[in-house]
């Protein structure tokens, strides 16, 4: 087979996979959005207050905490993974104990996250005595994604390519310096599209979360540690145990509602990775 | 040593280290509901936490309560019964939500049981199955694996599904006990660990059959009768129905002030006549 | 000098942090376990496939068939998949549509696996019941809905990894005038070698622990089985159903079931990284 008809096949081949996957994702948005759209923008529906028993419960609480959750979240793991993942990749030295580090990680990360929350309600809500709150999901959550996103902003640093830090380095410039001028820059784009992922998870996580943040509160949580129904929680609950006559309408509902705070929040993570590349550009 | 410079906030990247930055506006934030949270903690404010079965109507309960007394705040949260009995005994919630009996092991004396309402289970199956009534000889095959095709008991020739609860369910633990005389099911019945899972599995599975707290049987399934009775506020309460079970609401010892009006209101005639009636059987009329 | 120092203790502060939260994770586990192997016995819970808590028997056998054979089957399903898209977008797709599908990849990251579960339930089961003829739950269920959920992480860091290779890499290799296909085989596949893997590895840990959505289309019933449409459980499935009302020796048992998935995640990423190592040779 020579080799210009073998990139042939294997052009097909690829277009081939590019379109299941491209069919895959269509099928499920559209089935999410064809469902759920119309609820989901109603005005009584996402901005009014879920229902025990009656019909006509709106989900506006559940937006709410779901949106505090994920940015409680990220303001716990982010600093710590980021700076966890620059001393593995940058300070240490790469030996046994690193791998070893990568090793549990990459290991934690396969942990079913029903298991982080009883972890995290042992813990949390009776050690520490916090009771079910948002801190205590956030917490949690944060361990949940501690691996992924150390993981990946590791990748990310490491993907700089090494004459970027010995150029910077033989002009004198000490290891942090380089770390902060040089290397944190160029890797930012791809540290920030790194998060996209563990939000998306976050925002979707309901295992985790009844256990320690809440499953159905009526109010807007105020503080970390008020106790809170973020969505995802919300329409598992939903779907198992609730009496509402119309829980199919709240799932299909809720579902298409939260798709569209991912996509509004990967948006809004993207134009700022944008954003830094750019000034990266202008030399920064 | 020649160094580039550094200063912590260059104007430049105009951005201090990121963790400081992060440490500041968690301290921040621990700072502003440090007040806010100490108001949760009053007098009250009733916590629960238990079983996810109770959930809607204790939630309820909880609303209206609310909407009467101002000054107080009720707070429910799900986890399961087994989760809301060890939350009571550490002291974590005032009141346990628990679809079934407290186990031997759980019992720690203090414990203090409050019946909040009758649940009545009922037998349901797929619309598309004939069948109307199934014995109690009949359930009892079923469910354990003798009778495996819907043939043998009057419908089309059709293998049956069977779908249960799992484990640890207060709903299981009664339907095996009373229905199946404490035998096991069948290993390749479904298990699903809600009455909402098992009417949906029950909907969407062709000659399948499970069974759910009554107050979940919409159009989807079909409540069938068991040994020519079918399921129903009185057919349970004068016993020709043997399918249904407490639910409860524990405390530890005598219920604080707060806690005790609430349980007082769940008692109550008005909320057991107006709520509880809707999907369950009053304890007061028992 | 001694900012420098500062910096770097906090730094390892940080690490320090994570592999501390690690430890005590994989200590609660342990510790949790305990009682079902005293108490239950070895042979019991791991050799045994009969599951009934109520008469003290903790077999996992059937479960641990179900989530090695559930994983295989997403990633035998959802890697190639992932991998050739990301490739697909990298190096095939025009701009427009490329953009069209990292946006829906991302967005399928965030769907809630229990809305997953609900389609799965409600149209991919009853579809498999309709070609199969049978119950539609089990392995083969499992094993699409898997895969739907690992592909946004495998595609999106594999793309990753092959946008951050140097671009003198594929100019220099189509200057020598290979064709696209050489240059992805000979040049880009090795380069982005450990990234892909990283991919994988992720993807697979999200397919090992993932709970609700293959809790509902697999069926959680106590038999062993190798087939595909016959209702099953995985460890994680049966962790889900019990966990919430379970006590005692149960709940122990559980947590033992936990503790076998982490070891039969960690067994799998050593051999993975072992076969790579060998190849590298």
């Amino acid at each position: 087979m020579d080799s210009r008809r073998a990139d042939r096949i294997a052009t097909t081949v690829f277009w081939a996979v590019g379109l299941i996957t491209l069919g895959i994702l269509l099928f499920i948005i559209l089935e999410i959005f064809g469902r759920g759209l119309i609820t989901a923008l109603s005005p009584s529906f996402f901005a009014g207050k879920p229902e025990a028993r009656e019909a006509g419960g709106g989900i506006w609480p559940m937006i709410a905490s779901s949106v505090y959750l994920a940015v409680l979240t990220m303001l716990i793991s982010l600093p710590i993974a980021v700076g966890a993942a620059i001393y593995l990749a940058e300070f240490s030295r790469e030996g046994r104990l690193n791998r070893f580090i990568r090793f549990c990680l990459d290991s934690l990360s396969t942990l079913p996250s029903i298991v982080f929350g009883i972890f995290g309600m042992t813990i949390f809500v009776i050690k520490f005595r916090w009771s079910y709150c948002l801190l205590a999901g956030a917490c949690t959550l944060a361990l949940l994604t501690l691996p992924i996103l150390l993981r990946s902003t590791e990748e990310s640093l490491r993907q700089v390519p090494l004459t970027y830090r010995e150029a910077s380095m033989s002009l004198g410039a000490s290891r942090w310096t380089t770390v902060r001028k040089v290397v944190m820059p160029t890797a930012m784009p791809g540290i920030i599209s790194g998060t996209i992922l563990p939000v998306g998870r976050i925002m979707g996580e309901a295992a985790a979360i009844i256990y320690t943040t809440g499953l159905f509160v009526r109010t807007i949580p105020k503080s970390p540690f008020d106790p809170a129904a973020p969505l995802a929680g919300y329409i598992w609950y939903a779907q198992t145990e609730a009496m509402v006559p119309d829980y199919r309408r709240i799932v299909n509902g809720g579902a298409a509602m939260l798709l569209i705070l991912v996509f509004l929040i990967n948006f809004a993570a993207r134009r700022l990775a944008k954003y830094y590349s750019k000034r990266k550009s202008l030399g920064g | 040593m020649k160094r580039i410079s550094n200063a912590a906030a260059s104007p430049r990247t105009g951005k201090p280290p990121l963790f400081a930055r992060a440490a500041l506006l968690i301290a921040v934030l621990l700072l502003v509901s440090l007040p806010a949270a100490c108001s949760i903690r009053g007098a009250g404010v009733v916590r629960i936490a238990g079983s996810t079965t109770l959930l809607p109507l204790v939630q309820d309960g909880a609303d209206r309560f609310m909407d009467m007394r101002g000054d107080r705040t009720v707070l429910v949260q799900g986890g399961g019964s087994s989760v809301g009995i060890a939350q009571l005994k550490e002291g974590i919630v005032d009141i346990a939500n628990s679809s079934r009996e407290l186990k031997p092991d759980e019992d720690d004396g203090r414990l203090m049981d409050h019946r909040i309402a009758l649940d009545v289970i009922a037998i349901v199956v797929n619309p598309g199955v004939g069948v109307d009534n199934l014995t109690r000889e009949q359930v009892k095959g079923i469910f354990t694996g003798a009778i495996a095709n819907w043939r043998e008991v009057g419908g089309e020739d059709a293998p049956i599904i069977t779908v249960v609860r799992d484990k640890a369910s207060g709903t299981r633990e009664m339907f095996d006990e009373i229905a199946l005389d404490k035998e096991d099911s069948v290993a390749s019945a479904i298990e699903c660990n809600s009455n909402g899972i098992v009417r949906q599995t029950v909907a969407s599975t062709p000659n399948s059959l499970g069974y759910v707290s009554i107050g979940y049987a919409d159009a989807s399934i079909r409540a069938i009768k068991y040994d020519g009775v079918a399921p129903g506020t009185e057919s349970a309460k004068d016993g020709s129905y043997p399918l249904s079970r407490y639910l409860h609401m524990f405390t530890s010892g005598e219920p604080r002030e707060a806690a005790r009006e609430f349980i007082d209101y769940v008692l109550s005639e008005e909320f057991q006549t107006e709520v509880v009636s809707q999907e369950y059987i009053p304890v007061i009329g028992l | 000098m001694a900012r420098e120092r500062y910096i770097k203790v906090l730094l390892f502060a940080c690490a320090s942090l994570s592999f501390l939260a690690i430890l005590l994770i994989f200590l609660f586990i342990f510790r949790e376990s305990l009682p079902a192997i005293t108490k239950g016995g070895f042979p019991n819970l791991f050799l045994s496939a009969t599951w009934d808590p109520d008469k003290g028997r903790y077999g996992m056998l059937a479960f641990l068939n179900g989530t090695i054979l559930t994983t295989l089957g997403g990633l035998v399903l959802g890697a190639p998949l992932g991998i050739g898209t990301a490739i697909f977008l990298d190096q095939v797709a025009p701009r427009r549509m490329g953009n069209i599908i990292r946006r829906g990849v991302e967005l399928l990251a965030g769907i809630p696996s229990v809305v997953i579960g609900w389609f799965g339930l409600t149209i991919l089961v009853p579809f498999i019941a309709r070609v199969t003829n049978s119950a539609g739950y089990g392995i083969g269920a499992a094993s699409v809905v898997l895969a739907v959920m690992v592909l946004p992480t495998i595609t999106t860091l594999s793309a990753e990894t092959l946008r951050s290779l140097p671009p003198e890499l594929k100019e220099a290799s189509v200057s020598m005038g290979a064709t696209r296909w050489q240059t992805i085989r000979g040049v880009l596949l090795p380069a982005g070698r450990e990234g892909i893997l990283v991919a994988v590895i992720l993807g697979m840990g999200r397919a090992i622990g993932e709970t609700m959505a293959v809790q509902m289309v697999v069926g959680n019933s106590r038999q062993l089985t190798f087939s595909l449409t016959r209702g099953t459980g995985t460890l994680t499935s049966r962790i889900v159903t019990d966990m919430g009302e379970a006590t005692g020796v149960f709940r122990s048992a559980l947590f033992a079931q936990a503790l076998v998935l982490l070891i039969l995640a960690m067994l799998l990423i050593i051999s993975i990284r072992l076969i790579t190592r060998q190849k590298e040779r």
